[in-house]
């Protein structure tokens, strides 16, 4: 999707602040498909993405007076919001209840959850899959899933430093692969 | 470890992701803000992860778009910094603020349906108070006068005089009962027909031979069957009961329906 520069950043920013529903409706136009596609990354059925994403975008409009710019870019704050709403849809009793799942923080399941292939995996995590499995496990549980680095070294019992430096050795080579 | 260390340390993307720890994100913003070269770093590794995203993209549904507009209307009508604050989702909020609404009119109504039967019932209580006060009153007098007449009649002075009914009325039959102390008179209406509306009976005294007026007899007499107090007479050798016009007369001038001597 093209992005019209119709609104510089800190314009549209400012207007959305100003509760500018034709800044908002320029907003969802221009990244609710972006964030639908991180949604959908993490919440797999089709109607749960939808009640996420329009979550999402009444949370943006609620919080937008906490974004604040010298801690990043719009669209990262945002992609946070989405990826932050997502998991915790996941998290929620209906999720479980709607998949039959165990609960996520199940040691065995969180193994098989991340590991599982994906045939419907597309963008970012195509990238991520093409990093080696232990990486791209590390970075499934914690970007996808919402782990902290402390239950992830529990439920693998890895000690913590190496978690973390294996996340950011995945980090790095994700980024080399973006650019 | 240097800045281009750090740089590439995986922080930048760790951050950006939302993956650090709180104390990472700590230092990571502080070091953006004294080091301009660590703030380029992250805007470029977020404008690449974003360009990623895009390429990504999956385009929603159209009726999200109206939906959640929708949902911003009715976030503003309500009130908004409140709805801040909670940091719950707006949809349920709205939903949840619906639900107390319309639990406060089922609420609203059921109080105001009882308060309702309540007035009602209060209303009717309280004629069936008044009623029954009116009954208790009445049962009152009755008791008092029903008390009089036994007290009267349990008086050893008392002194009785049957009173029998004329060839014009032969049914009738009264009885008088006269206190020899006191002087006191007392009527007992046992049987005697009820008067036209525009007469009345008379008891007279008959002292040597002339009748002496005690009095018109009331027609509660009637419908009470009781003692009834007439003029005191001091002396007496008979009684009789005329009818006369209304308020009766100086002198007996109608028939006399019963008569009786002491």
């Amino acid at each position: 999707m093209n992005v019209k520069t119709t609104y510089e950043e800190q314009e549209l920013v400012q207007l959305l602040k100003q509760k500018d529903e034709q800044a908002f409706s320029y907003l969802y136009d221009n990244y609710s498909a972006a964030l639908y596609g991180v949604v959908k990354q993490i919440v797999t059925d089709a109607e749960l993405g939808n009640d996420v994403l329009q979550e999402v975008f009444i949370s943006i409009w609620r919080k937008i007076e906490s974004y604040d710019p010298t801690k990043g870019r719009l669209f990262t704050w945002m992609l946070n919001v989405a990826r932050n709403a997502a998991i915790d849809k996941t998290r929620s009793k209906g999720y479980q209840q709607h998949l039959h799942h165990q609960p996520l923080l199940d040691d065995d399941n969180m193994m098989h959850v991340a590991v599982r292939p994906g045939v419907d995996d597309y963008g970012l995590k195509k990238v991520i899959y093409k990093l080696k499995d232990e990486q791209r496990m590390l970075i499934d549980l914690s970007y996808y899933q919402g782990f902290t680095h402390e239950q992830i070294a529990k439920a693998l019992s890895i000690p913590l430093g190496t978690v973390k430096t294996r996340i950011r050795s995945a980090l790095i080579q994700l980024r080399t692969l973006l650019s | 470890m240097n800045l281009k260390e750090y740089i590439s340390s995986g922080i930048i993307e760790s951050y950006v992701l939302g993956i650090s720890t709180d104390a990472e994100r700590e230092e990571f913003e502080q070091m953006c803000q004294q080091h301009p070269e660590v703030e380029q770093a992250r805007t470029q590794f977020e404008i690449a992860l974003e360009n990623q995203l895009q390429l990504d993209a999956v385009a929603p549904p159209i009726q999200i778009k109206q939906q959640v507009l929708a949902a911003l209307n009715s976030i503003d009508s309500v009130n908004t910094s409140e709805a801040k604050e909670k940091g719950q989702t707006p949809v349920r909020r709205l939903s949840a603020w619906k639900l107390l609404a319309a639990a406060c009119l089922i609420l609203l109504a059921g109080v105001a349906f009882w308060a309702v039967t309540l007035n009602n019932k209060y209303q009717q209580e309280t004629a069936a108070n008044a009623s029954l006060k009116d009954q208790l009153a009445q049962a009152s007098t009755e008791v008092a006068e029903l008390r009089l007449t036994a007290q009267t009649l349990q008086n050893p002075a008392l002194k009785n005089v049957s009173m029998q009914g004329t060839q014009m009325s032969p049914g009738s039959f009264a009885n008088i009962y006269w206190d020899s102390t006191s002087k006191d008179v007392y009527l007992l209406v046992n049987n005697m027909p009820k008067p036209a509306s525009d007469k009345q009976y008379q008891l007279w005294a008959i002292i040597d031979g002339k009748p002496v007026d005690l009095g018109v007899i009331d027609e509660k007499v009637w419908d009470k069957k009781l003692l009834v107090q007439m003029k005191n007479v001091q002396n007496a050798q008979a009684f009789a009961i005329t009818l006369e016009p209304e308020g009766g007369s100086p002198a007996p001038r109608g028939s006399m329906y019963v008569m009786g001597k002491l």
